[in-house]
């Protein structure tokens, strides 16, 4: 892995940079250089603690919990903020700097730990299609130009599968706890098979209270709330009895409901499991929907047309792939999502990609939800593949 | 740490010191501290070429992990909990019988509603749409958490530093569940928590346990082989 190390490879890595810089400022990125350091705090609201298994996170003197940036989406998007709390206005921003993520030390497969990313952020541009077009063919565009010619696209699109679980007949509870999971592939497959009550680790709850009826909040709290009282069960901490109580209704609820069908089942598994030319991948889609008789039309129509305009605007489909699964990695992207490979450097990862993610931003603090997308160009990896061809 | 062929760091107080100083005893190794009463070195009268030191059990966990001694007796919690990679760090000797704990997940007994890890899940779905944020959690056992969690598909929390009484936060608002150890469940039970069904993390207790990093000479070999197959029978 090139890393710059010394002031040849530093001066390379600033080189290719620039060079990307100019076709995006050209095209009116404003570049930023948002902190390196960032509040610990802000970052594992938003990610979570599994933040902290690639973060660098440390105290200051002060007690502040602070870690060196693991990306440079959320300090962007921060800056957006920052600079624009109302929300409204669109915003094109580009940038280059070091990010920081801890790899175990496992001998040859060792990432480095700290290593340069460019990217673009696109903010509230209504259009949906056009941003993500733009924000595409620019990382394209740049890639071509910095000498790779060589790649492969995997493209996804998690706005498809928000489709096509609303779209099959199951409890509304239950397909909010399917997207919640998307991302954790092992999680989600748990619990389909919960819910199609393959696994019978909780059959019935056998409680020690009566029946509560779905209708009367007010009726079930004081049942619940007799309860603790016999058993002698302080309510402690903050949940309230009301969150409590309505969790129990939402569980009573689903064990009475009919289990999801060994069909639907499988039919969410042949879904995930779609992988190919795009559009190979699409009529594969319509086989799918149209046997199981759901409808789609929407998102599958969005999708369609993104792929329509990629072609208008000269982007070539031949070395795309579509992979229904994939984005499941990333967890803030919610809609189209892209990655660009060189397939004769499989080892060193992805050299860019990026997406949708039109909820980061209410979760940093905005006042509404911010339509949003953007791109991470791993710059090390793209020069070492671009000098690795040239040989 | 010194010139003998090896080092042996025992725990420097309480049950978990006289309990360990007692079973070397019985393999026929006296553990006598050197010098005052208060230091923290010692000796194994029978064996010269052993040196003993007198830590916090945790203090031997991270003394492990740098090698700075070659073999200690600590909790299976600590290792597990300060060294991430431990398979190629340590080598477990011998669980001793001694010192049990389990590290258990905890969360308020008023909770009816919440049973298992999965239930979490969606209690932290439903308190982030009430309160705007995650469920916080309390923990010496930042690691070992996060691996448990991760592994049982449970992402909604945020981990809140812990210094005194772990168990006494969800009472005090100060967090909504814990991660913990209990050996016997009093302090649980006087703190209105439940133990999920599935919450048990690891079951620990005290082991004798060898350093992969520290200086093995053939010196150092020797003894380990001797304490081994004494303590192994």
């Amino acid at each position: 892995m090139m890393q710059a190390e010394t002031a040849q490879k530093f001066e390379a890595l600033e080189q290719l940079a620039a060079k990307l810089r100019e076709g995006f400022t050209k095209a009116g990125f404003e570049p930023v250089a948002p902190a390196i350091l960032q509040p610990a705090d802000i970052l594992l609201d938003c990610s979570g603690e599994a933040l902290r298994a690639r973060t660098y996170v440390f105290s200051d003197l002060d007690g502040h919990e602070l870690c060196l940036r693991p990306d440079l989406t959320v300090p962007t998007a921060r800056l957006y903020l920052e600079r624009n709390p109302t929300v409204h206005d669109e915003a094109r921003y580009c940038y280059n700097g070091p990010t920081f993520r801890y790899s175990p030390a496992d001998g040859k497969n060792t990432r480095p730990r700290e290593f340069r990313q460019m990217g673009l952020e696109l903010y509230a541009m209504n259009d949906r299609l056009a941003a993500e077009t733009e924000i595409f063919k620019l990382t394209i565009e740049g890639i071509e130009h910095a000498g790779l010619s060589d790649y492969k696209i995997k493209i996804g699109d998690l706005g498809l599968f928000t489709a096509f679980i609303d779209a099959i007949d199951m409890p509304t509870r239950w397909r909010a706890r399917l997207k919640h999971h998307f991302w954790r592939p092992d999680t989600f497959h748990k619990l389909l098979r919960h819910l199609s009550g393959e696994d019978q680790t909780d059959t019935k709850d056998n409680n020690g209270w009566p029946t509560l009826d779905p209708k009367d909040l007010l009726g079930a709290m004081l049942i619940i709330s007799n309860y603790m009282r016999d058993k002698k069960i302080p309510l402690i901490g903050t949940r309230s009895l009301e969150e409590v109580t309505q969790r129990l209704m939402d569980r009573q609820l689903d064990a009475a409901e009919k289990r999801l069908t060994q069909k639907k089942v499988q039919l969410i598994e042949d879904y995930l499991a779609i992988q190919g030319p795009p559009r190979a991948a699409m009529a594969r889609i319509i086989d799918l929907t149209d046997k199981a008789d759901i409808n789609i039309a929407r998102a599958f129509k969005r999708f369609e047309k993104r792929l329509d305009l990629f072609k208008e605007q000269g982007i070539d489909l031949k070395n795309m792939e579509f992979s229904a699964e994939f984005g499941r990695s990333f967890e803030y992207y919610t809609g189209f999502v892209f990655q660009i490979e060189a397939p004769n450097f499989d080892e060193i990862g992805p050299v860019a990609g990026g997406g949708r993610y039109d909820s980061l931003l209410k979760k940093l603090g905005a006042m509404e939800k911010v339509r949003a997308v953007g791109c991470a160009i791993h710059t090390e990896r793209l020069l070492t593949v671009v000098e690795g061809e040239m040989e | 740490m010194s010139d003998k062929a090896l080092t042996l760091a025992v725990p420097s107080k309480g049950r978990l010191m006289d309990k360990t100083l007692e079973m070397f005893a019985k393999l026929g190794m006296t553990i006598k501290k050197t010098g005052h009463e208060r230091g923290y070195h010692g000796k194994v009268v029978e064996h010269e070429e052993i040196d003993v030191a007198f830590l916090s059990a945790s203090e031997i966990a991270h003394d492990l992990r740098s090698g700075r001694i070659h073999l200690g007796v600590t909790g299976e919690d600590l290792v597990r909990e300060t060294i991430a990679d431990h398979q190629k760090r340590v080598t477990f000797i011998k669980p001793l019988g001694f010192g049990h704990a389990d590290v258990i997940v905890a969360v308020p007994k008023s909770w009816l509603d919440v049973d298992t890890v999965a239930d979490l899940e969606e209690v932290a779905a439903q308190f982030q749409k009430n309160h705007g944020r995650r469920l916080r959690l309390a923990t010496k056992y930042v690691n070992l958490t996060g691996r448990f969690f991760a592994r049982n598909g449970f992402f909604g929390y945020r981990i809140v530093g812990s210094l005194g009484a772990t168990e006494g936060a969800p009472a005090n608002a100060s967090a909504e569940l814990i991660v913990d150890i209990t050996s016997t469940g009093e302090t649980l039970v006087a703190n209105h928590l439940k133990i999920l069904k599935d919450g048990v993390i690891l079951k620990s207790q005290a082991n004798l346990v060898a350093s992969r990093t520290a200086n093995w000479s053939s010196a150092a070999n020797d003894v380990h082989a001797k304490i081994e197959q004494r303590i192994l029978g």
